[in-house]
């Protein structure tokens, strides 16, 4: 069978209104099925013939899903509510000003406005072999192209490799990450609700996705508790170009600081590993220090103990050093 | 009197379609019973077709009929064919089929086997050139072309020029072509700073917005192509030559063209595929290329891995060069951009002594072609930081250094140090001081604020700009019209109506009044110039010069013989003829052309100059009769190059923590002789300078060595700059001092504005960087970083596609 | 079903990779048909087993009241195995199944600690214990026939007492230990595919057409060992088995068991040296009746 690539085969096109109808023809279709929210990546998939569903899921008519609404305990966010909307959303610019900054920073204006918060945290790696549809592991192969003597691996992980060395390209899964956001999850089963930190996965538990959807789960909403609503932020995406492009590494921090110290803290990096990182031991080593430079240069170092650079990737140990450092240092973004 | 139109803005006759949407580019029209094909690509760099088993395809319903290198004339090797039996680079063209719509054609490629046997590929040249090192073609992996012989060959450097190098260094075996001027061991002897660099410039896709799309049909026994293609007339020929057809069997249609940058000079061949499959099936072809395909079998500029040598007197003047360029030449025809590197290195620099050596290896990566100042841009980008370290080192200011080596009237290029029309380099240099404000930002550089370093850029680019010969086609109608026919294209630079505006500057002819004709070989063009080198505004002011004196010297003419006295009494302007003493006797060009055709000959195209080429004398012939024609051929001729040049400042601010690099302002200055359209000079010095800037920071090819497989297929990926990239402050100037040997004086200026931006960010990069080149394009952030960090680079000195 | 799965290589060549996961579902019904069948025929249909002969009759009386079947060392290789051997099919089938945990570093080290046993087995096999003791020479696979045609009630022959190991245990180990060492051989090379402190990955090492020789035997005898190992789960369960399944804990059979399944000519448990667990070890006997300490892998 010859390759083609750019030319989107027939597929069924389902426009659901409700969640229900969703969820109900994502569970008839099972992995046939595909749920298409901005089409920015599905049609990237499409286009190439790589993913070839036999049922798409156009979420673009369930008015529930889209939206900000605030709640007793924070905001939710409709999963399919554009990253335009987030980026200048009022309430999330003054109290989760890290997201907006996150979701401004993705790509173009014409694309955030057709991409959606959902769609950028359940989105797929852009690994180019994986992308090209090369049968590595995250393919259901057996190898990892990417991670081979010769391999092209400028863009791919320090942390978190098992086998497969993509990392997660969101620019918002960070900012939610590091604000404590839950993904709310829904299927023919019922709900559940799962923090961001767990939502997103790495090879090692399964190589073949990036969040623990699995077919016929559907992202509905993502809550933004209280918790840290006000707090000092800082988020920062350093790429090759200053537009359209995904991060060589980005970073998102929020922290309460009381006296020059830090209170409570919480930093994520991405463009490092599979999957959006949490430093925790950045954060049990800085609270309650200080908000100074030594702490943040301390910290900028503990961030990067124990990375691993493949053959073109090393730059990517002290830029997350200085990212993380410049997150803590006290300057707000 | 008429407003004087060179030098003013003007709105381009085919802007209002273009912005409003209503152009029709190729793939936008449509013909009954039309048939769209697709293309089957090889997924090998290098291979053979043993066999193609399409039955499959050609059952299914809708499915009419396919087309494989077999059915495509033979081409003599190095050259290209739209199809291929043997796949020189993963992405080329195996076969086409035709169906009643794009999903059934894509369908029906998946379902055709093709039995590839797999060859041995190679993507690097230093590669090939080592001893026992793989060849591109099973022919060799070189083209030797010398006045008697041209012939494939393998060439393989010695282990000992290798080892002599060492690994980081470029080995400079046996080259292919060589030539010195004066005496460089003495030009060395004479220095006070050696400086030996090995450069490595990226190989970069041309990425025009419009994809390289045709449609096709055939009306007893003509062939109509709607094509994307830069120039118009010449792709007319190429076509007919290149499908043995009748010149008068091919119309070429191909009014708006969405960029080429030297990729579409004359079409590409894959549009012989649409216009092949049409005559087979007997229906309307369409194939519209879609951009991931654009990037295997659209273009690009050859890159270069290079070593250049050099010396300067303390006072910054250069006393030697020595240059060697290896240039990745991809699988087909031999790219002369190599060669053209080391003219523009020994004009931008005129030193007192040069040798350049080259040689152009054939790679399995995808086909080469001009790329915007190709050669020029490669060197330009690669050598002027090399002067900046060498002024750092010598404590000689940047400009300054360019002043002492920069070329004037005098100046000479290449080994036969041939002579230059003209060159205002110190004009410019002076120009762009002052307009960029160089003495104050130079006191910025290496200043530091927070973590970011502001460094500051210049950089000299030229580039030839302008060739001759010519013909110019001019009708004025009976409605007191003037239409010029131009057989240019129109690839987005606006000279297609420019130009024309000489002859109606000329014939005093209100631009309102004059229509220019283009596009549309049906429509009668004339013989022209390749829309690409920045020929077009050189050879077509004086094309359209020698037109519109022709057409002038008939009207007065006519009015001589119509109201009396000799035609020098005789004056034009504001759409009339008239008696200079007495102005108000005369006559309306309208008339004057009714009178034309009455008296016929060669006052309405009937009787035709003896020199004008054949496609102006078809042109002329269809048009005779309809008013008063100018026709003529442009022999003005010149002694020397016309050259352009491009000074472009830049500065940065390069972030320690990231590397990231904000470019903060842009001035470009041009000697370009006289400005004929200044919003068109701004458009050329600052897109082809943003189209620097991506060539400096971000744009590359990557391949995987392992499968010889590129990846940066999208726009994504192969990071073109974004309209963030480009600064706010972004300023332009001329010198505007006119050529002295072409009429109107004006010289072409497409090509330079790209190494100028390329070279000035680099540079400035370099500056931020405290004076450390990293000998590389593009200066991506992980070099950088890994620079300031003091961490091993990312890449070998001499690594490509990576 | 699917056997293999294929995929197509960045050439557009057709390349295998492993074997489909239905043959791991397959090896499962496979092993699982295989208990029920064997015991419902136990159950229903095998003629009886004559009671073991006579105790009085035999010469057994200076045999001691606890037999050593399984030295200390040899019973913590097979459990080592075992531990191995499970952490390799639990984390090679559970993710297929759909339990996900990161289980690649855990596979490949559960297969270094296979390798150790397996080497140390061997080596001790080799130099410190009776070869020979696994052979199996004419005789037994005459008898071995036998056995079978009497199982399926064809033959009325009496059973001949085994010496230390009867024929099953023999082949089961030949079998299990060729399955095994296919397992290991392919597991070794695809050791070429993850990082370790001595190397850098590197899947270049063979073509895909070897390495997907290579996925497929691994795959195969992973899920020939699913089912080699119910059964032999199954086996070490029953009752009539049991005994031998406690020697493998405790070490040792009792008297009446050894005279029972044994034929002390063929295994001569020595007479004049009651035997203890510490000291059984490091005997051996010259002749071929000596033979100890070598029970079947798994």
């Amino acid at each position: 069978m010859a390759l083609i690539r750019d030319m989107i085969p027939a597929f069924e096109l389902f426009q659901p209104t409700s969640v229900e109808d969703a969820t109900s023809l994502m569970e008839r279709y099972g992995e046939d099925g595909w749920v298409l929210a901005g089409g920015l990546d599905s049609f990237d998939w499409f286009k190439d013939r790589i993913k070839r569903p036999r049922a798409v899921i156009d979420l673009g008519n369930v008015a529930e899903l889209r939206g900000v609404r605030s709640t007793e305990d924070g905001l939710e966010i409709g999963a399919m509510t554009t990253l335009t909307e987030v980026a200048s959303h009022g309430e999330i610019t003054r109290s989760y000003g890290i997201l907006a900054q996150a979701a401004a920073k993705v790509a173009t204006p014409q694309i955030r406005n057709q991409a959606t918060l959902g769609g950028n945290v359940a989105q797929d790696t852009r690994c180019w072999y994986y992308r090209s549809g090369w049968p590595c592991y995250r393919a259901g192969g057996n190898i990892c192209y990417a991670d081979a003597p010769t391999a092209m691996n400028r863009e791919h992980c320090i942390f978190g490799a098992d086998r497969c060395v993509a990392v997660n390209p969101s620019d918002t899964a960070p900012a939610l990450t590091a604000l404590d956001a839950k993904m709310v999850v829904r299927n023919s089963g019922g709900e559940r609700v799962v923090d961001a930190e767990d939502f997103f996965i790495g090879p090692g538990i399964d190589i073949t996705r990036m969040t623990i959807m699995e077919p016929g789960d559907l992202l509905t909403s993502i809550r933004i508790p209280t918790t840290w609503a006000g707090a000092r932020f800082y988020f920062e995406k350093v790429e090759d170009r200053k537009s359209w492009d995904f991060a060589l590494v980005s970073v998102a921090s929020a922290m309460t600081v009381n006296n020059g110290r830090i209170e409570q803290v919480r930093v994520v990096v991405n463009g490092v590993a599979p999957y959006p990182m949490r430093l925790d031991n950045v954060e049990a080593q800085v609270r309650g220090r200080p908000l100074d430079d030594e702490t943040a240069t301390q910290a900028g170092e503990t961030a990067i103990r124990g990375a691993k650079a493949l053959r073109h990737n090393d730059y990517k140990l002290p830029l997350m050093r200085n990212l993380v450092r410049r997150s803590l240092r006290g300057e707000q973004a | 009197m008429a407003e004087k139109l060179i030098g003013k803005d003007i709105t381009p006759p085919d802007l209002v379609a273009k912005v409003t949407g209503r152009a029709k580019y190729a793939e936008d029209f449509r013909a009954d019973g039309m048939l769209f094909a697709k293309l089957l690509s090889s997924p090998m760099p290098h291979a053979r077709v043993r066999r193609i088993d399409a039955s499959a395809a050609l059952s299914m319903p809708g499915v009419v009929d396919i087309l494989t290198a077999d059915d495509l004339p033979e081409v003599d090797a190095p050259g290209e064919r739209a199809l291929t039996n043997e796949p020189l680079y993963e992405g080329e063209p195996i076969l086409a089929v035709a169906a009643v719509d794009e999903t059934t054609a894509a369908d029906a490629i998946e379902r055709i086997n093709v039995d590839f046997e797999q060859l041995p590929f190679v993507l690097d040249p230093l590669e090939s050139l080592r001893p026992g090192g793989p060849n591109a073609r099973t022919e060799g992996n070189v083209y030797h072309i010398s006045q008697d012989l041209r012939e494939f060959r393998t060439l393989k450097w010695t282990a000992a020029d290798l080892t002599e190098a060492g690994e980081d260094r470029l080995p400079m075996g046996e080259p292919q072509v060589e030539w010195a001027v004066g005496d460089t061991e003495a030009g060395f002897a004479e220095a006070d700073l050696i400086l030996d660099e090995t450069i490595v410039h990226q190989s970069l896709t041309h990425h025009p917005m419009e994809p390289r799309s045709s449609m096709a049909y055939w009306q007893n026994g003509k062939l109509f192509l709607h094509t994307s293609t830069q120039s118009t007339a010449q792709t007319r020929v190429a076509v007919a030559r290149a499908l043995d057809l009748e010149l008068d069997d091919v119309v070429l249609i191909g009014e708006y063209c969405g960029g080429g940058f030297g990729s579409k000079v004359r079409g590409s061949p894959i549009m012989h595929v649409p216009a092949l499959l049409s005559r087979k099936t007997g229906r309307p072809v369409m194939m519209r290329i879609t951009l991931y395909e654009e990037n295997s079998l659209g273009r690009a500029r050859p890159g270069f891995q290079a070593r250049a040598r050099m010396g300067w007197r303390s006072d910054g003047r250069v006393t030697a060069i020595d240059l060697y360029v290896v240039q990745d030449n991809g699988p087909y025809d031999r790219r002369s951009d190599f060669t053209t590197a080391g003219n523009v290195a020994s004009l931008s620099y005129q030193p007192l002594s040069m040798r350049f050596r080259g040689v152009s290896v054939f790679t399995n990566t995808p086909p080469r072609s001009a790329q915007r100042a190709p050669g020029g841009a490669q060197i330009v980008g690669m050598l002027e930081p090399i002067m900046d370290k060498a002024a750092r080192e010598l404590g000689v200011d940047r400009v300054a250094m360019r002043r002492i080596n920069a070329p004037d009237n005098n100046g000479w290029v290449g080994a036969n140090q041939g002579n230059l029309t003209s060159a205002y380099v110190r004009e410019a240099l002076d120009k762009g001081v002052e307009t960029f404000g160089w003495e104050v930002k130079k006191q910025l550089s290496g200043q530091r604020e927070g973590t970011k370093v502001t460094g500051v850029g210049v950089a000299l680019s030229p580039y030839v700009g302008g060739s001759i010969g010519f013909d110019g086609l001019l009708v004025i109608r009976p409605d007191g019209r003037l239409h010029v026919h131009q057989g240019t294209g129109n690839l987005g630079t606006h000279s297609f109506a420019d130009t024309a505006r000489v002859a109606a500057e000329i014939l005093g002819m209100p631009w309102d009044r004059v229509v220019v004709v283009w596009g549309d070989t049906s429509k009668h063009l004339a013989w022209s110039s390749v829309q690409a080198g920045s020929q077009t505004i050189h050879a077509h002011t004086r094309a359209n010069h020698a037109a519109g004196m022709d057409a002038k010297r008939k009207l007065q003419e006519i009015a001589a013989r119509d109201l009396g006295g000799s035609p020098g009494d005789y004056e034009t302007d504001n759409g009339r003829v008239f008696r200079r003493s007495n102005p108000s006797q005369g006559m309306s060009f309208a008339r004057a052309a009714r009178r034309a055709i009455q008296l016929g000959g060669k006052y309405s195209g009937q009787e035709l100059p003896s020199d004008i080429h054949d496609v102006t004398v078809r042109s002329a012939q269809a048009l005779a009769g309809q008013g008063l024609m100018g026709v003529a051929k442009d022999n003005y001729g010149r002694e020397g190059g016309t050259w352009s040049f491009v000074v472009g400042f830049a500065l940065v601010e390069l972030d320690v923590e990231t590397g990231q690099v904000d470019l903060k302002e842009y001035t470009a200055v041009a000697d370009c002789g006289t400005v004929i359209h200044p919003r068109g000079l701004a458009a050329q010095l600052h897109g082809g300078g943003v189209q620097g800037f991506g060539i400096a920071r971000s744009q590359k090819w990557v391949f995987d060595p392992q499968w010889g497989i590129p990846f940066a297929k999208r726009f994504y990926t192969a990071r073109p700059p974004g309209i963030l990239d480009v600064p706010l402050e972004m300023h332009w100037g001329a010198v505007e001092i006119p050529d002295p040997q072409t009429p109107v004086g004006a010289k072409g200026i497409g090509e330079p504005p790209v190494g100028a931006g390329s070279a000035a960010i680099a540079s400035a990069i370099a500056d931020a960087l405290g004076g450390q080149y990293l000998c590389r394009t593009p200066l991506t952030n992980d070099m950088i970083l890994a620079a300031l960090e003091g961490r091993e680079q990312p890449y070998r000195p001499l690594e490509i596609h990576s | 079903m699917e056997f293999f799965r294929r995929a197509t290589n960045p050439w557009g060549q057709d390349v295998l990779v492993g074997i489909a996961w239905d043959l791991m579902w397959a090896a499962v019904i496979v092993g699982v048909l295989f208990v029920v069948a064997h015991a419902i025929y136990v159950w229903r249909l095998a003629p009886k087993e004559e009671p073991g002969a006579d105790l009085a009759a035999e010469p057994g009386t200076n045999v001691p009241e606890q037999v050593v079947r399984h030295t200390l060392s040899s019973r913590l290789f097979h459990w080592l195995m075992t531990a191995a051997m499970f952490a390799l099919l639990i984390t090679a089938f559970f993710p297929v199944i759909g339990i996900r945990f990161p289980w690649v570093t855990i596979h490949w080290i559960a297969g270094i600690g296979l390798v150790l046993t397996i080497v140390y087995h061997v080596v001790r096999a080799t130099l410190w214990q009776d070869f020979w003791s696994m052979w199996i020479d004419r005789k037994e696979i005459q008898e071995g026939t036998a056995d079978v045609k009497r199982f399926l009630g064809r033959s009325t022959v009496p059973q001949r007492k085994a010496g230390k190991y009867p024929l099953d245990h023999k082949l089961f180990h030949h079998v299990i230990a060729a399955v095994s060492i296919a397992a290991i051989a392919t597991g070794l090379l695809m050791m070429f595919r993850v990082d370790t402190p001595f190397w850098v990955r590197n899947p270049y090492v063979l073509s895909d057409g070897l390495w997907g020789v290579v996925y497929v035997l691994h795959g195969l005898s992973g899920v020939a060992l699913i089912t080699m190992i119910t059964a032999h789960i199954y086996f070490a369960i029953r009752p009539e088995k049991l005994w031998i399944t406690r020697s493998m804990i405790n070490g040792w059979i009792g008297r009446k068991e050894y005279l029972a399944h044994h034929d002390p000519q063929r295994w001569v448990v020595a007479p004049n040296a009651p035997q203890t667990l510490a000291g059984a070890g490091s005997s051996t006997s010259p002749s071929q009746s000596a033979q100890q300490d070598k029970q079947p892998v798994g």
